[in-house]
C-alpha cells in the first residue's frame, strides 16, 4: 500500500502531517508501536526542510509518500525547488558536553541515526530535488514500547 | 497544569507546541518535577525546549527533574545525552 499527499512549508502542518501518518498505518495495518519513532524521524526532516528551506522557491510544498514494506514502513520526503544539501552527511551532536557547553537544536538527525533502519539521500540536479528515504520496521532498531496514540496532533 | 513544584505535561511535544510550553516553562523557578507520564511524544524541538529550561533554573540554582519517563522516552534522552544532565524517575 502507498499514499502520497504535500504540505505546506510551515510548522502548522505538522499536525496535518501526523494525521497523515497515523491514518496509514491504521489503512495499512501497519505495526502501531512503530509510530512514535516514524512520526519522530518525518517531523525532524521536516523541520529541518522547513529552517533552512528559506531559499526554496517560493510556493513549493514538500511531499511525503509513505508505502508499506515486511515488517514496517518506508518513507521518503521530497523537498522542491531547493540547492543539495545532504542531511546524512552532517555530523552527530556531541552528547556527551556538560550542559554549560550544550546548545538546544542540532538533535534531529543525531536521533534520527539512532531510530531508523537505514537512510538515503538523492538530490537531483535538473529538477532541483532533494529526496530523503527511510525505512523502520520491526527486525531494526528497537521500538519503544508505550502505546501510540493513534490520530492525535 | 501545574502543584507546587510539580508541572504536568500532556500529549504531544512537537515543534508547533514548543512555543506554548516553551512560555510556560519560563515561568517557573527553582526545583520543578515534570511528570512526564501523560507525554506521549517529544521531537529535538521539545528537547531544546527542557535543555532551555534546565540551564536556566540551574543557573539559579534550581533544577528540572523529569519523572513518569515511559521507555520510549527513556531512549530518546538517552540517545540525547540527556541521562547525564536531568535527573530521570522512569514509569512504574
Amino acid at each position: 500500500m502507498n499514499a502520497t499527499q504535500a504540505f505546506a512549508r510551515g510548522f502548522e502542518s505538522i499536525a496535518r502531517i501526523f494525521e497523515f501518518t497515523s491514518e496509514f498505518f491504521a489503512r495499512a495495518g501497519v505495526d502501531p508501536r512503530l509510530l512514535p519513532t516514524v512520526d519522530l524521524v518525518v517531523e525532524e526532516l521536516f523541520t529541518n526542510m522547513v529552517k533552512y528551506g528559506a531559499a526554496a522557491d517560493p510556493g513549493t510544498e514538500v511531499r511525503i509518500d509513505m508505502a508499506s514494506v515486511e515488517g514496517g514502513v518506508e518513507v521518503c520526503l521530497t523537498d522542491f525547488g531547493v540547492e543539495p544539501f545532504d542531511v546524512t552527511q552532517v555530523p552527530d551532536a556531541d552528547t556527551n558536553l556538560p550542559i554549560e557547553q550544550r546548545r538546544p537544536g542540532g538533535l534531529g538527525l543525531h536521533l534520527i541515526r539512532r531510530l531508523v533502519d537505514s537512510w538515503g539521500y538523492e538530490h537531483s540536479r535538473e529538477r532541483r530535488e532533494n529526496r530523503i528515504t527511510f525505512r523502520k520496521t520491526l527486525a531494526g532498531q528497537p521500538v519503544p514500547e508505550n502505546k501510540p496514540t493513534q490520530g492525535e496532533a | 497544569m501545574a502543584r507546587r513544584g510539580v508541572v504536568v505535561i500532556t500529549g504531544r511535544l512537537d515543534a508547533a507546541q514548543c512555543p506554548a510550553a516553551q512560555a510556560f516553562l519560563d515561568k517557573v523557578d527553582g526545583t520543578v518535577t515534570l511528570d512526564c507520564s501523560g507525554l506521549e511524544y517529544i521531537s529535538s524541538a521539545g528537547l531544546g525546549v527542557l535543555l532551555k529550561t534546565q540551564k536556566r533554573l540551574l543557573a539559579a540554582s534550581g533544577k528540572l527533574r523529569l519523572a513518569g519517563v515511559n521507555r520510549h522516552l527513556q531512549d530518546i534522552f538517552q540517545y540525547s545525552g540527556f541521562d547525564q544532565i536531568f535527573e530521570i524517575e522512569p514509569a512504574p
